[in-house]
Protein backbone atom coordinates (compact mmCIF):
# COMPACT_ATOMS: atom_id res chain seq x y z
CA UNK A 1 0.00 0.00 0.00
CA UNK A 2 1.41 3.59 -0.83
CA UNK A 3 1.72 6.37 1.56
CA UNK A 4 -1.19 7.96 0.13
CA UNK A 5 -3.26 4.93 0.63
CA UNK A 6 -2.11 4.29 3.42
CA UNK A 7 -3.05 8.50 5.08
CA UNK A 8 -6.54 7.66 3.60
CA UNK A 9 -7.31 4.23 5.19
CA UNK A 10 -6.67 6.10 8.68
CA UNK A 11 -8.74 9.13 8.17
CA UNK A 12 -11.69 6.29 7.08
CA UNK A 13 -10.78 4.01 9.72
CA UNK A 14 -10.84 6.65 12.30
CA UNK A 15 -14.72 7.21 10.64
CA UNK A 16 -15.71 3.71 10.97
CA UNK A 17 -14.05 3.42 14.40
CA UNK A 18 -16.51 6.23 15.69
CA UNK A 19 -19.21 5.10 14.24
CA UNK A 20 -18.88 1.66 15.23
CA UNK A 21 -18.55 2.99 19.38
CA UNK A 22 -15.14 1.60 18.93
CA UNK A 23 -13.21 4.10 21.23
CA UNK A 24 -10.33 1.77 22.13
CA UNK A 25 -10.09 0.94 18.51
CA UNK A 26 -10.23 5.27 17.79
CA UNK A 27 -7.42 5.86 20.77
CA UNK A 28 -5.24 3.37 19.24
CA UNK A 29 -4.94 4.88 16.27
CA UNK A 30 -3.89 8.23 17.72
CA UNK A 31 -0.11 8.68 18.49
CA UNK A 32 0.43 9.54 22.49
CA UNK A 33 0.64 12.95 21.86
CA UNK A 34 -3.02 13.54 19.89
CA UNK A 35 -4.75 16.74 20.45
CA UNK A 36 -8.32 16.61 18.86
CA UNK A 37 -10.20 20.07 18.65
CA UNK A 38 -13.58 20.91 17.32
CA UNK A 39 -13.62 24.54 16.01
CA UNK A 40 -16.26 27.06 13.83
CA UNK A 41 -16.30 30.54 12.98
CA UNK A 42 -19.54 32.25 14.09
CA UNK A 43 -20.61 35.80 12.10
CA UNK A 44 -22.95 36.54 14.72
CA UNK A 45 -19.97 37.34 16.95
CA UNK A 46 -17.59 38.07 14.23
CA UNK A 47 -15.05 35.06 16.11
CA UNK A 48 -13.52 31.83 15.91
CA UNK A 49 -14.46 29.50 18.59
CA UNK A 50 -13.56 26.43 20.15
CA UNK A 51 -16.14 24.19 20.91
CA UNK A 52 -14.04 20.77 22.30
CA UNK A 53 -10.25 20.72 23.03
CA UNK A 54 -8.85 17.17 24.46
CA UNK A 55 -5.47 15.61 24.57
CA UNK A 56 -5.70 12.26 24.62
CA UNK A 57 -6.02 11.38 27.86
CA UNK A 58 -8.78 13.97 28.00
CA UNK A 59 -10.51 11.95 24.95
CA UNK A 60 -10.07 8.27 26.98
CA UNK A 61 -12.10 10.57 30.13
CA UNK A 62 -14.53 11.86 27.79
CA UNK A 63 -15.56 8.21 26.51
CA UNK A 64 -15.06 6.54 29.65
CA UNK A 65 -17.52 8.98 31.23
CA UNK A 66 -20.23 8.27 28.29
CA UNK A 67 -22.53 5.68 30.13
CA UNK A 68 -22.65 7.92 32.79
CA UNK A 69 -24.12 10.63 30.96
CA UNK A 70 -27.57 10.81 29.72
CA UNK A 71 -27.36 11.06 26.21
CA UNK A 72 -29.02 10.97 23.06
CA UNK A 73 -28.18 7.16 21.61
CA UNK A 74 -28.83 7.98 18.19
CA UNK A 75 -26.29 6.62 15.65
CA UNK A 76 -23.85 8.93 14.07
CA UNK A 77 -22.58 7.81 10.35
CA UNK A 78 -19.30 9.79 9.21
CA UNK A 79 -18.79 10.16 5.77
CA UNK A 80 -15.33 11.60 4.87
CA UNK A 81 -13.51 12.14 1.41
CA UNK A 82 -10.14 12.59 1.82
CA UNK A 83 -9.85 15.85 -0.66
CA UNK A 84 -5.85 16.84 -0.51
CA UNK A 85 -2.94 15.30 1.51
CA UNK A 86 0.45 17.16 2.04
CA UNK A 87 3.45 15.29 3.14
CA UNK A 88 6.49 17.09 4.49
CA UNK A 89 9.05 14.70 5.93
CA UNK A 90 7.31 12.52 8.65
CA UNK A 91 4.25 14.49 8.38
CA UNK A 92 1.51 14.65 6.71
CA UNK A 93 -1.62 17.39 6.57
CA UNK A 94 -4.95 15.60 5.16
CA UNK A 95 -8.02 17.86 4.55
CA UNK A 96 -11.36 15.77 4.46
CA UNK A 97 -14.77 16.85 3.69
CA UNK A 98 -17.16 15.71 6.61
CA UNK A 99 -20.33 15.02 6.46
CA UNK A 100 -22.22 13.30 9.32
CA UNK A 101 -25.61 11.91 9.72
CA UNK A 102 -28.13 11.21 12.56
CA UNK A 103 -30.55 7.79 12.71
CA UNK A 104 -33.38 7.85 14.43
CA UNK A 105 -33.88 4.80 16.87
CA UNK A 106 -36.99 4.87 16.62
CA UNK A 107 -38.56 4.14 12.49
CA UNK A 108 -34.88 4.77 11.60
CA UNK A 109 -35.29 8.33 9.63
CA UNK A 110 -31.40 9.55 8.26
CA UNK A 111 -31.01 13.27 8.57
CA UNK A 112 -27.79 14.88 8.01
CA UNK A 113 -26.48 16.79 11.39
CA UNK A 114 -23.59 18.47 10.51
CA UNK A 115 -21.27 19.36 7.71
CA UNK A 116 -17.58 20.32 8.28
CA UNK A 117 -14.06 19.57 7.46
CA UNK A 118 -11.38 17.50 9.20
CA UNK A 119 -7.97 18.95 9.05
CA UNK A 120 -5.84 15.81 10.15
CA UNK A 121 -1.98 16.15 10.97
CA UNK A 122 -0.65 12.41 10.73
CA UNK A 123 2.47 11.03 12.10
CA UNK A 124 4.65 8.87 9.41
CA UNK A 125 7.77 6.78 9.47
CA UNK A 126 8.02 3.22 10.80
CA UNK A 127 5.17 1.34 11.42
CA UNK A 128 1.12 2.41 10.27
CA UNK A 129 0.57 6.20 9.99
CA UNK A 130 -0.63 7.97 13.33
CA UNK A 131 -2.96 10.55 14.33
CA UNK A 132 -0.93 13.61 16.12
CA UNK A 133 -4.01 16.31 15.78
CA UNK A 134 -7.78 16.18 13.91
CA UNK A 135 -9.13 19.53 14.13
CA UNK A 136 -12.57 19.25 13.00
CA UNK A 137 -13.75 22.44 11.58
CA UNK A 138 -17.06 22.99 11.67
CA UNK A 139 -19.37 24.47 8.97
CA UNK A 140 -22.83 23.57 11.01
CA UNK A 141 -23.26 24.94 14.09
CA UNK A 142 -26.77 24.30 15.02
CA UNK A 143 -26.85 21.27 16.63
CA UNK A 144 -30.59 20.85 18.21
CA UNK A 145 -29.96 19.60 21.34
CA UNK A 146 -26.09 18.89 20.41
CA UNK A 147 -24.35 15.78 21.04
CA UNK A 148 -21.90 13.97 23.58
CA UNK A 149 -20.02 12.11 20.89
CA UNK A 150 -17.47 14.31 19.06
CA UNK A 151 -17.32 13.48 15.60
CA UNK B 1 -51.22 2.81 41.35
CA UNK B 2 -51.96 3.24 37.93
CA UNK B 3 -54.57 5.87 36.99
CA UNK B 4 -57.73 5.40 34.46
CA UNK B 5 -58.94 8.33 32.66
CA UNK B 6 -61.07 10.41 35.27
CA UNK B 7 -58.01 9.98 37.87
CA UNK B 8 -55.65 11.09 35.15
CA UNK B 9 -57.67 14.04 34.57
CA UNK B 10 -58.40 14.84 38.48
CA UNK B 11 -56.55 17.77 39.48
CA UNK B 12 -53.43 17.48 41.53
CA UNK B 13 -53.65 17.45 44.98
CA UNK B 14 -51.73 20.58 45.28
CA UNK B 15 -53.00 23.79 46.37
CA UNK B 16 -53.41 25.96 42.52
CA UNK B 17 -49.92 27.14 43.01
CA UNK B 18 -48.40 24.28 42.76
CA UNK B 19 -49.04 23.07 39.36
CA UNK B 20 -50.08 24.33 35.85
CA UNK B 21 -52.37 22.92 33.00
CA UNK B 22 -49.64 21.45 30.65
CA UNK B 23 -51.85 23.32 27.13
CA UNK B 24 -50.17 26.46 28.65
CA UNK B 25 -47.12 24.93 26.90
CA UNK B 26 -48.67 23.65 24.15
CA UNK B 27 -51.25 25.80 23.04
CA UNK B 28 -51.19 28.18 20.39
CA UNK B 29 -53.87 31.45 21.78
CA UNK B 30 -52.21 31.35 24.74
CA UNK B 31 -48.52 31.31 22.87
CA UNK B 32 -50.15 34.30 20.99
CA UNK B 33 -51.40 35.93 23.50
CA UNK B 34 -47.55 35.62 25.16
CA UNK B 35 -45.78 37.61 22.39
CA UNK B 36 -48.34 40.45 23.30
CA UNK B 37 -48.81 40.33 26.52
CA UNK B 38 -45.62 39.31 28.15
CA UNK B 39 -42.48 39.46 25.61
CA UNK B 40 -43.46 42.62 23.63
CA UNK B 41 -43.46 45.16 27.00
CA UNK B 42 -40.34 43.20 29.01
CA UNK B 43 -36.53 43.79 28.19
CA UNK B 44 -34.76 41.28 26.52
CA UNK B 45 -31.34 40.76 25.70
CA UNK B 46 -30.50 41.01 22.28
CA UNK B 47 -26.34 41.16 22.61
CA UNK B 48 -23.81 42.22 24.54
CA UNK B 49 -21.85 45.37 24.57
CA UNK B 50 -18.27 43.34 22.89
CA UNK B 51 -20.27 42.16 20.01
CA UNK B 52 -20.70 45.82 18.89
CA UNK B 53 -17.37 47.66 20.11
CA UNK B 54 -16.49 50.07 17.03
CA UNK B 55 -19.12 53.05 15.62
CA UNK B 56 -21.18 51.42 13.09
CA UNK B 57 -20.90 47.99 14.19
CA UNK B 58 -23.89 46.40 14.24
CA UNK B 59 -25.85 42.66 15.46
CA UNK B 60 -29.48 41.43 14.06
CA UNK B 61 -31.81 40.06 17.19
CA UNK B 62 -34.79 38.33 16.35
CA UNK B 63 -37.05 39.36 19.17
CA UNK B 64 -38.74 36.44 20.93
CA UNK B 65 -42.25 38.23 19.07
CA UNK B 66 -40.61 37.87 15.91
CA UNK B 67 -40.31 41.05 15.46
CA UNK B 68 -36.06 41.44 13.64
CA UNK B 69 -34.49 43.94 15.02
CA UNK B 70 -30.71 45.82 14.21
CA UNK B 71 -28.90 46.70 17.07
CA UNK B 72 -26.21 49.56 16.06
CA UNK B 73 -24.04 51.29 17.33
CA UNK B 74 -23.50 55.18 16.01
CA UNK B 75 -20.92 57.84 15.74
CA UNK B 76 -21.29 58.93 19.04
CA UNK B 77 -21.02 55.38 20.49
CA UNK B 78 -24.64 55.08 21.79
CA UNK B 79 -26.16 51.61 21.32
CA UNK B 80 -29.82 52.07 19.61
CA UNK B 81 -32.36 49.47 17.97
CA UNK B 82 -34.76 49.49 14.68
CA UNK B 83 -36.90 47.53 13.38
CA UNK B 84 -35.43 45.66 10.47
CA UNK B 85 -37.77 46.38 7.89
CA UNK B 86 -37.04 48.95 5.17
CA UNK B 87 -40.49 51.43 5.59
CA UNK B 88 -40.57 51.34 1.68
CA UNK B 89 -41.63 48.09 1.05
CA UNK B 90 -41.36 45.75 3.34
CA UNK B 91 -38.15 44.08 2.73
CA UNK B 92 -35.26 43.11 5.12
CA UNK B 93 -32.56 45.87 5.40
CA UNK B 94 -29.61 44.33 6.56
CA UNK B 95 -29.04 40.14 6.20
CA UNK B 96 -25.78 39.52 7.74
CA UNK B 97 -25.80 38.70 11.56
CA UNK B 98 -23.40 41.24 12.28
CA UNK B 99 -20.78 43.59 10.66
CA UNK B 100 -19.98 47.19 10.64
CA UNK B 101 -22.40 49.42 8.38
CA UNK B 102 -21.89 53.48 8.28
CA UNK B 103 -24.60 53.05 5.78
CA UNK B 104 -27.45 51.01 6.26
CA UNK B 105 -29.16 50.25 2.46
CA UNK B 106 -31.45 47.77 1.70
CA UNK B 107 -30.69 45.95 -1.40
CA UNK B 108 -33.98 46.39 -2.96
CA UNK B 109 -34.14 49.88 -3.79
CA UNK B 110 -31.22 51.36 -2.32
CA UNK B 111 -32.98 53.38 0.77
CA UNK B 112 -30.64 54.10 2.61
CA UNK B 113 -30.22 55.13 6.75
CA UNK B 114 -27.60 55.59 9.45
CA UNK B 115 -27.05 54.94 12.63
CA UNK B 116 -29.76 56.88 14.28
CA UNK B 117 -32.28 55.61 11.98
CA UNK B 118 -32.96 58.40 9.75
CA UNK B 119 -33.53 58.09 6.34
CA UNK B 120 -30.28 59.24 4.20
CA UNK B 121 -31.23 58.64 0.72
CA UNK B 122 -34.14 57.75 -1.39
CA UNK B 123 -33.37 56.39 -4.77
CA UNK B 124 -34.78 58.89 -7.35
CA UNK B 125 -36.80 60.38 -4.40
CA UNK B 126 -37.48 63.70 -6.50
CA UNK B 127 -38.78 61.89 -9.55
CA UNK B 128 -41.03 59.31 -7.84
CA UNK B 129 -42.39 61.20 -5.15
CA UNK B 130 -42.00 65.15 -5.85
CA UNK B 131 -42.88 66.99 -2.64
CA UNK B 132 -44.94 64.02 -1.56
CA UNK B 133 -43.05 62.05 0.23
CA UNK B 134 -39.22 62.59 1.44
CA UNK B 135 -36.19 61.17 3.81
CA UNK B 136 -37.77 62.98 6.47
CA UNK B 137 -41.12 60.61 6.06
CA UNK B 138 -38.86 57.50 5.84
CA UNK B 139 -36.69 56.81 9.49
CA UNK B 140 -37.17 53.78 10.63
CA UNK B 141 -38.97 52.35 13.58
CA UNK B 142 -36.61 52.51 16.74
CA UNK B 143 -37.24 50.35 19.53
CA UNK B 144 -35.98 51.01 23.08
CA UNK B 145 -32.51 50.09 23.81
CA UNK B 146 -30.27 50.34 27.10
CA UNK B 147 -27.44 49.13 28.16
CA UNK B 148 -26.56 47.42 31.29
CA UNK B 149 -26.57 44.68 34.18
CA UNK B 150 -23.14 43.51 33.01
CA UNK B 151 -23.07 45.37 29.50
CA UNK B 152 -25.97 43.95 27.62
CA UNK B 153 -27.81 45.37 24.71
CA UNK B 154 -31.66 45.14 26.31
CA UNK B 155 -34.37 46.18 24.29
CA UNK B 156 -38.44 47.00 25.07
CA UNK B 157 -40.72 46.94 22.13
CA UNK B 158 -43.05 48.82 24.43
CA UNK B 159 -42.33 52.44 24.20
CA UNK B 160 -44.01 53.50 27.13
CA UNK B 161 -42.96 50.46 29.49
CA UNK B 162 -40.79 50.71 32.71
CA UNK B 163 -37.04 51.69 32.13
CA UNK B 164 -34.43 48.22 32.38
CA UNK B 165 -33.50 49.54 35.97
CA UNK B 166 -37.30 49.40 36.87
CA UNK B 167 -37.80 46.30 35.48
CA UNK B 168 -34.87 44.05 37.05
CA UNK B 169 -35.25 45.98 40.57
CA UNK B 170 -32.86 44.21 42.76
CA UNK B 171 -32.79 40.73 41.13
CA UNK B 172 -29.08 41.03 40.07
CA UNK B 173 -27.71 42.33 42.74
CA UNK B 174 -25.96 39.66 43.78
CA UNK B 175 -24.33 39.53 40.46
CA UNK B 176 -23.31 43.23 40.20
CA UNK B 177 -19.72 42.91 42.22
CA UNK B 178 -18.64 40.31 39.80
CA UNK B 179 -19.77 42.52 36.53
CA UNK B 180 -17.36 45.76 36.80
CA UNK B 181 -15.10 44.59 34.65
CA UNK B 182 -15.57 44.61 31.14
CA UNK B 183 -16.52 41.63 29.80
CA UNK B 184 -16.39 40.15 26.44
CA UNK B 185 -18.80 36.83 24.59
CA UNK B 186 -16.31 33.95 23.31
CA UNK B 187 -18.86 31.26 22.70
CA UNK B 188 -22.14 31.87 20.86
CA UNK B 189 -24.59 29.35 19.47
CA UNK B 190 -28.15 28.98 18.71
CA UNK B 191 -30.34 25.43 19.81
CA UNK B 192 -33.52 24.87 18.07
CA UNK B 193 -35.23 22.09 19.88
CA UNK B 194 -38.89 20.96 19.86
CA UNK B 195 -40.20 22.38 23.30
CA UNK B 196 -41.59 25.45 24.76
CA UNK B 197 -39.73 28.00 25.53
CA UNK B 198 -41.07 27.87 29.60
CA UNK B 199 -39.63 24.39 29.75
CA UNK B 200 -36.44 26.00 29.18
CA UNK B 201 -37.18 28.71 32.00
CA UNK B 202 -38.54 26.05 33.89
CA UNK B 203 -35.35 23.88 33.76
CA UNK B 204 -33.41 27.22 35.02
CA UNK B 205 -35.76 27.77 37.94
CA UNK B 206 -34.71 24.13 39.38
CA UNK B 207 -32.44 22.63 40.53
CA UNK B 208 -34.18 19.12 41.12
CA UNK B 209 -33.33 18.36 37.42
CA UNK B 210 -29.80 17.92 38.52
CA UNK B 211 -30.63 13.88 38.73
CA UNK B 212 -30.33 14.48 35.07
CA UNK B 213 -26.56 15.36 35.46
CA UNK B 214 -23.90 13.09 36.38
CA UNK B 215 -21.56 16.01 36.18
CA UNK B 216 -23.60 17.83 38.86
CA UNK B 217 -24.28 15.03 41.57
CA UNK B 218 -20.85 13.96 41.61
CA UNK B 219 -19.39 17.76 41.91
CA UNK B 220 -22.34 19.73 43.39
CA UNK B 221 -24.99 17.35 45.00
CA UNK B 222 -22.83 15.09 46.95
CA UNK B 223 -21.18 17.80 48.40
CA UNK B 224 -21.21 19.65 51.52
CA UNK B 225 -23.21 22.91 51.26
CA UNK B 226 -25.13 21.73 47.85
CA UNK B 227 -28.64 21.49 49.89
CA UNK B 228 -27.92 25.20 51.57
CA UNK B 229 -28.52 26.67 48.43
CA UNK B 230 -31.52 29.19 48.59
CA UNK B 231 -34.39 30.56 45.98
CA UNK B 232 -34.97 33.94 46.13
CA UNK B 233 -38.02 35.84 43.91
CA UNK B 234 -38.04 39.09 42.75
CA UNK B 235 -40.54 41.71 41.51
CA UNK B 236 -41.61 41.12 37.95
CA UNK B 237 -41.03 37.00 37.85
CA UNK B 238 -37.03 37.44 38.28
CA UNK B 239 -35.39 34.76 40.98
CA UNK B 240 -32.18 33.65 41.96
CA UNK B 241 -30.48 30.87 43.37
CA UNK B 242 -27.62 31.61 45.87
CA UNK B 243 -23.74 30.51 45.49
CA UNK B 244 -21.98 27.28 46.71
CA UNK B 245 -18.99 25.81 45.88
CA UNK B 246 -18.44 22.99 42.84
CA UNK B 247 -16.30 20.51 43.92
CA UNK B 248 -14.41 19.74 39.85
CA UNK B 249 -12.12 17.71 41.23
CA UNK B 250 -14.86 14.97 41.95
CA UNK B 251 -15.50 13.98 38.25
CA UNK B 252 -13.34 12.08 36.68
CA UNK B 253 -10.39 13.64 34.49
CA UNK B 254 -11.48 17.16 35.78
CA UNK B 255 -9.31 19.13 38.19
CA UNK B 256 -9.70 21.97 40.82
CA UNK B 257 -9.62 25.02 38.16
CA UNK B 258 -7.60 28.07 38.33
CA UNK B 259 -9.16 30.84 36.73
CA UNK B 260 -11.79 31.83 38.53
CA UNK B 261 -13.82 35.01 38.67
CA UNK B 262 -13.65 38.65 40.41
CA UNK B 263 -15.12 38.49 43.59
CA UNK B 264 -16.70 34.63 43.50
CA UNK B 265 -15.42 32.18 45.91
CA UNK B 266 -13.21 29.18 44.13
CA UNK B 267 -15.53 27.10 42.60
CA UNK B 268 -18.64 29.22 43.04
CA UNK B 269 -21.32 29.99 41.07
CA UNK B 270 -24.64 32.16 41.02
CA UNK B 271 -27.60 31.54 38.99
CA UNK B 272 -30.04 34.42 38.47
CA UNK B 273 -33.19 33.83 36.16
CA UNK B 274 -34.96 37.11 34.43
CA UNK B 275 -38.68 36.92 33.51
CA UNK B 276 -39.52 35.77 31.04
CA UNK B 277 -36.31 33.56 29.81
CA UNK B 278 -33.12 35.05 30.46
CA UNK B 279 -30.94 33.01 32.49
CA UNK B 280 -27.23 34.55 34.36
CA UNK B 281 -25.41 31.15 35.28
CA UNK B 282 -22.03 32.31 36.64
CA UNK B 283 -20.30 29.39 37.49
CA UNK B 284 -16.55 29.25 38.53
CA UNK B 285 -14.99 31.03 35.33
CA UNK B 286 -17.71 31.37 33.14
CA UNK B 287 -21.19 33.60 32.71
CA UNK B 288 -23.17 31.96 30.69
CA UNK B 289 -26.49 33.80 29.55
CA UNK B 290 -29.58 31.88 27.45
CA UNK B 291 -32.22 34.36 25.90
CA UNK B 292 -34.80 32.71 24.77
CA UNK B 293 -36.78 33.48 21.13
CA UNK B 294 -39.81 31.13 20.81
CA UNK B 295 -40.86 30.17 17.68
CA UNK B 296 -44.02 28.13 18.27
CA UNK B 297 -45.75 26.56 21.18
CA UNK B 298 -43.59 23.65 20.61
CA UNK B 299 -40.08 25.40 19.10
CA UNK B 300 -37.70 26.88 21.23
CA UNK B 301 -34.40 28.51 19.72
CA UNK B 302 -32.26 29.80 22.61
CA UNK B 303 -29.40 31.84 22.03
CA UNK B 304 -26.46 30.90 24.63
CA UNK B 305 -23.30 32.73 24.98
CA UNK B 306 -20.28 32.10 27.18
CA UNK B 307 -18.23 35.63 28.44
CA UNK B 308 -14.59 35.79 30.07
CA UNK B 309 -13.14 39.27 30.90
CA UNK B 310 -11.90 41.34 28.21
CA UNK B 311 -8.46 41.51 30.51
CA UNK B 312 -8.11 37.56 30.07
CA UNK B 313 -4.36 36.83 29.11
CA UNK B 314 -4.58 33.94 26.52
CA UNK B 315 -3.98 31.08 28.72
CA UNK B 316 -7.34 32.85 31.08
CA UNK B 317 -9.26 32.54 28.05
CA UNK B 318 -8.34 29.21 27.07
CA UNK B 319 -8.95 27.74 30.92
CA UNK B 320 -12.10 29.87 30.29
CA UNK B 321 -13.21 28.24 27.01
CA UNK B 322 -12.45 24.88 28.77
CA UNK B 323 -14.20 25.28 31.47
CA UNK B 324 -17.15 25.85 29.16
CA UNK B 325 -16.80 23.72 26.94
CA UNK B 326 -17.03 20.69 29.51
CA UNK B 327 -20.77 21.34 30.11
CA UNK B 328 -21.97 23.92 28.29
CA UNK B 329 -20.65 23.85 24.68
CA UNK B 330 -22.79 21.85 22.12
CA UNK B 331 -20.55 18.82 22.88
CA UNK B 332 -20.71 19.52 27.04
CA UNK B 333 -22.01 17.06 29.59
CA UNK B 334 -24.95 19.38 30.81
CA UNK B 335 -26.40 21.33 28.22
CA UNK B 336 -27.05 18.42 25.95
CA UNK B 337 -28.56 16.61 28.92
CA UNK B 338 -31.27 20.12 29.59
CA UNK B 339 -32.04 20.16 26.00
CA UNK B 340 -32.29 16.17 26.20
CA UNK B 341 -34.90 16.85 28.67
CA UNK B 342 -36.64 19.79 28.02
CA UNK B 343 -37.14 18.39 24.65
CA UNK B 344 -38.96 14.82 26.07
CA UNK B 345 -41.19 17.14 27.91
CA UNK B 346 -41.95 18.89 24.03
CA UNK B 347 -42.65 14.94 22.96
CA UNK B 348 -44.96 13.96 26.18
CA UNK B 349 -46.62 17.32 25.91
CA UNK B 350 -47.15 18.48 22.70
CA UNK B 351 -51.32 19.23 21.76
CA UNK B 352 -52.61 15.66 21.47
CA UNK B 353 -50.75 13.62 23.69
CA UNK B 354 -53.42 14.09 26.66
CA UNK B 355 -50.71 15.32 29.16
CA UNK B 356 -52.62 17.45 31.39
CA UNK B 357 -50.81 18.92 34.77
CA UNK B 358 -47.45 19.51 35.46
CA UNK B 359 -46.21 19.81 39.27
CA UNK B 360 -44.95 22.59 41.00
CA UNK B 361 -45.03 20.78 44.20
CA UNK B 362 -42.01 20.51 46.10
CA UNK B 363 -41.51 22.73 49.15
CA UNK B 364 -38.22 22.64 51.18
CA UNK B 365 -37.79 26.07 52.65
CA UNK B 366 -36.61 27.58 49.29
CA UNK B 367 -33.50 25.10 49.21
CA UNK B 368 -32.25 23.86 46.07
CA UNK B 369 -34.78 20.87 45.51
CA UNK B 370 -37.57 23.13 46.37
CA UNK B 371 -39.80 23.98 43.35
CA UNK B 372 -40.60 27.84 44.74
CA UNK B 373 -38.47 29.37 41.69
CA UNK B 374 -41.17 28.12 38.66
CA UNK B 375 -44.32 29.11 41.25
CA UNK B 376 -42.42 32.74 41.38
CA UNK B 377 -42.46 32.41 37.70
CA UNK B 378 -45.65 31.39 36.82
CA UNK B 379 -47.69 33.81 39.60
CA UNK B 380 -46.14 36.59 37.46
CA UNK B 381 -47.10 34.88 34.51
CA UNK B 382 -50.51 34.40 35.72
CA UNK B 383 -50.87 38.19 36.53
CA UNK B 384 -49.44 39.84 33.39
CA UNK B 385 -51.58 37.20 30.99
CA UNK B 386 -54.61 37.85 33.10
CA UNK B 387 -55.18 33.63 33.04
CA UNK B 388 -54.07 31.69 35.86
CA UNK B 389 -51.55 29.42 34.73
CA UNK B 390 -53.57 26.28 36.34
CA UNK B 391 -56.59 26.86 34.36
CA UNK B 392 -55.81 29.02 31.82
CA UNK B 393 -59.35 29.00 29.83
CA UNK B 394 -60.98 29.68 32.86
CA UNK B 395 -63.07 26.21 32.91
CA UNK B 396 -63.17 25.52 36.59
CA UNK B 397 -61.59 27.22 39.92
CA UNK B 398 -59.87 25.59 42.08
CA UNK B 399 -59.40 26.86 45.55
CA UNK B 400 -57.69 29.90 45.70
CA UNK B 401 -53.75 29.93 45.59
CA UNK B 402 -51.41 30.01 48.66
CA UNK B 403 -48.82 33.08 48.81
CA UNK B 404 -45.73 32.31 47.31
CA UNK B 405 -43.20 32.18 49.39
Amino acid sequence: MDQRQQIEELVYRSCLALDDGNYKGFLEMCDDSFRYTVTTYSPEIRKDMVWLDHDKPGMDTLFTNLPRHNSDHSPLTRHVTVYTSGVAGERAEVVSALQVFRTSLDGGGTGLFAVGRYLDTVKLGAGAPKLLKRVVRMVTRELGAGYHIPF
Amino acid sequence: MAKNSAEWGAKPKFPASHYVDSRIYTDQSVFDDEKEKLFKSSWIIACHESEIEKAYDYRLFTHPTGVPLIIVRGEDMKVRSFYNICPHRGNTILYDPAGNAKRMTCIFHAWSFDARGSCIDISRGEQGYQDRYCKEDAGLREVRAEVGFGGFVWVNLDDAGCTLKEYIGPALDMLEPHMQEPMEVFHFHKAVVDTNYKLWHDTNSEFYHDFVHYFNRITGMMQPGYFDRKYVGYPNGHASVGSMEIKYDAYAGSKKRAVGWPGLAPGGWILIDIFPGMTYNLRTSVLRIDTVVPLGPNKLMVEFRGLGLKSDTPEQRAERIFDHNTIWGPFGRNLHEDLLAVQGQGRAMHEGTDSRWVLHGREENSTIHDEVGMRHFYAEWSRRMGRPSYDPFGEGRPEPARAVA
